[in-house]
């Protein structure tokens, strides 16, 4: 259980936090959302201690990060890709920090082969490339099966099997009772993994919601036809929002099985229908570019 | 604290770095020993370019030159903590360690050791040349005399301590570049002036400190004519700076947030 509350953090004249409070549970995966500048980083740091907050409380839980006894078997953290010294190999990099943990060594080969770093464990990290590193990192945050797991953007330089493959396995962790939380600036990322998101914008949290809340906001259905305007006129009747956009009718309020009767009341034909992919993603523009104050 | 020293001596050996440290402070133990091997007893202009090997002031230089690389052991303490803030391994460092001071001394006990076992390396080096050449040249080659052991023990504790202070100044500095450029410019520059300027000053700078431990001056010339402190009073001094720097990062560099 992550507990961030009245979080507040200024570097002089900027208040980077900004009495953020939100809460990440156990067996959810917790998406951390926000534009780039959000404070999203700063607020993981003051989780870990490495950051003062200027005011405010970030618990873990119940007890501040620098309190806990044997920190690494408690909490995984993954926040920055670089942290490694270059001329260290993979095994002997985590191998410094079991010793400095008091954890037994032979953690290593097995997170090494979970994260598909067996084959590199002997290899300086100079020579490792930014997914590598990703990976590194995420086999330093699992190396002591912490029950939380805090991760700063650890999708940024996967390749899309990396991506899918990270997807998994963070939902194998939550579902097996973990408490995580990761951050990210592009939701399409967090969209099929997270239970739940908290979105920040300027320091300050704008929306706390489950996900399935958010895109049942967003949802809407894309549908192609070749009859746009009777189909139009028919949905309308059957009490649906419609956007119609030349032979593309953008409709909310109605479902598909809806749609579907409403063509054939209409006698229109459909050539495609679907979920509105973009929905949640314009949700979260608009959160965040309102806060911003900017037009969406 | 035992388990977060051991991690402390595998950082240093799973890099190369400590090698060249090794390589660069054996070089200059040869170097001065190469003159002294060279020029001892030799006759130039019709003056002897150094005393033979007959006097024990020769016999003490000889093995004095076995600390002539203690300046690479400060820069391997140095480079032990700005290195963390260059690579920035420094936040895993601070996540498995939260408690900063705690990593600070395992830092300072864990150089401390690797910097004796370099003073013994060193010493291994000096003696395996030095005793071959005092016997071919007709020296003593008793280890025990002329305060041989001494200068080979004060060696092994002055490169433990040296890599202790550069460790303590690494931590106050934080910048790899600018603290190696303190210590070598305080070092070659303001030290080597002042312990000739001012002796009774110069006692209680960190070389002065090198020299009550090794009961030897570095280089030419004899130790004798300088102030210098007792063995112990050195070490006490030189183990004062180190913990005083780091006490003071302490509470300055060491707090600041890691961002």
């Amino acid at each position: 259980m992550i507990l961030v509350e009245e979080l507040t953090k200024h570097f002089g004249p900027v208040r980077a936090v900004d009495g953020l409070s939100f809460a990440a549970r156990p067996g959810e995966v917790t998406g951390f959302l926000g534009p780039n500048g959000a404070g999203k980083t700063t607020t993981l740091r003051m989780l870990l201690g490495l950051v003062a907050p200027t005011s405010g409380r970030a618990l873990i839980d119940g007890e501040r990060y620098a309190d806990l006894d044997r920190p690494v078997a408690r909490v995984g953290a993954a926040l920055e890709a670089t942290g490694f010294h270059p001329g260290r190999t993979a095994r002997d990099h985590l191998r410094v920090v079991c010793r400095a943990s008091g954890i037994a060594e032979d953690g290593v080969d097995e997170v090494l082969g979970l994260t598909g770093l067996a084959d590199a464990a002997g290899r300086r990290v100079g020579g490792f490339s930014l997914g590598m590193r990703q990976r590194l990192a995420l086999a330093t945050a699992v190396l002591a099966r912490p029950p939380v797991l805090i991760l700063d953007e650890p999708a940024n330089g996967l390749d899309p099997a990396g991506i899918h493959w990270l997807r998994g396995f963070l939902r194998h962790l939550a579902d097996g009772g973990c408490t995580v939380l990761v951050s990210s600036h592009v939701l399409a990322e967090v969209e099929q993994t997270a239970d739940h998101v908290v979105i920040v914008a300027r320091g300050k949290v704008v929306r706390d919601a489950p996900l399935a809340e958010l895109v049942g906001e967003a949802d809407g259905l894309r549908v192609r036809t070749e009859h746009p305007a009777e189909l139009a006129a028919e949905l309308d009747r059957a009490g649906g929002a419609v956007h119609r956009d030349g032979d593309l009718l953008r409709v909310s309020g109605v479902d598909a099985a809806g749609v579907g009767r409403a063509a054939l009341a209409a006698g229109a034909v459909l050539t495609e229908l679907g979920a509105e992919r973009s929905g949640l993603e314009k949700t979260f523009l608009e959160l965040t570019m309102a806060e911003l104050g900017g037009d969406p | 604290m035992i388990a977060l020293v051991r991690a402390e001596l595998l950082k240093i050996r799973s890099t190369r770095m400590w090698l060249g440290m090794l390589a660069l402070s054996l070089g200059f133990t040869l170097l001065g020993l190469g003159f002294y091997i060279a020029l001892a007893g030799v006759e130039m202009n019709g003056e002897a370019a150094l005393p033979p090997v007959t006097d024990p002031a020769t016999v003490r230089g000889f093995y004095a030159a076995a600390s002539a690389g203690t300046l690479f052991m400060m820069i391997l303490g140095i480079i032990g903590i700005t290195g963390e803030y260059r690579y920035q391994t420094i936040t895993q460092a601070f996540l498995v360690t939260p408690r900063r001071y705690r990593l600070l001394a395992a830092k300072l006990v864990a150089y401390f050791l690797f910097g004796l076992a370099f003073g013994v390396a060193n010493v291994l080096v000096t003696v395996a040349v030095a005793l071959p050449a005092l016997a071919v040249k007709g020296g003593s080659t008793s280890l025990l005399d002329n305060d041989v052991p001494t200068i080979l023990g004060g060696t092994v504790l002055a490169m433990g301590l040296y890599a202790l202070v550069g460790l303590g100044l690494g931590a106050l500095v934080r910048n790899q570049v600018a603290a190696i450029i303190v210590a070598v410019g305080w070092a070659q520059l303001v030290e080597a002036i002042l312990t000739v300027a001012l002796p009774s000053v110069g006692q209680w700078l960190p070389a002065g400190a090198v020299r009550a431990i090794t009961r030897a001056n570095i280089g030419f010339g004899g130790g004798g004519e300088l102030d210098t402190l007792p063995a112990w009073g050195g070490a006490a001094l030189l183990l004062a700076y180190g913990l005083a720097f780091a006490a003071i990062a302490t509470f300055t560099t060491v707090r600041r947030d890691i961002t």
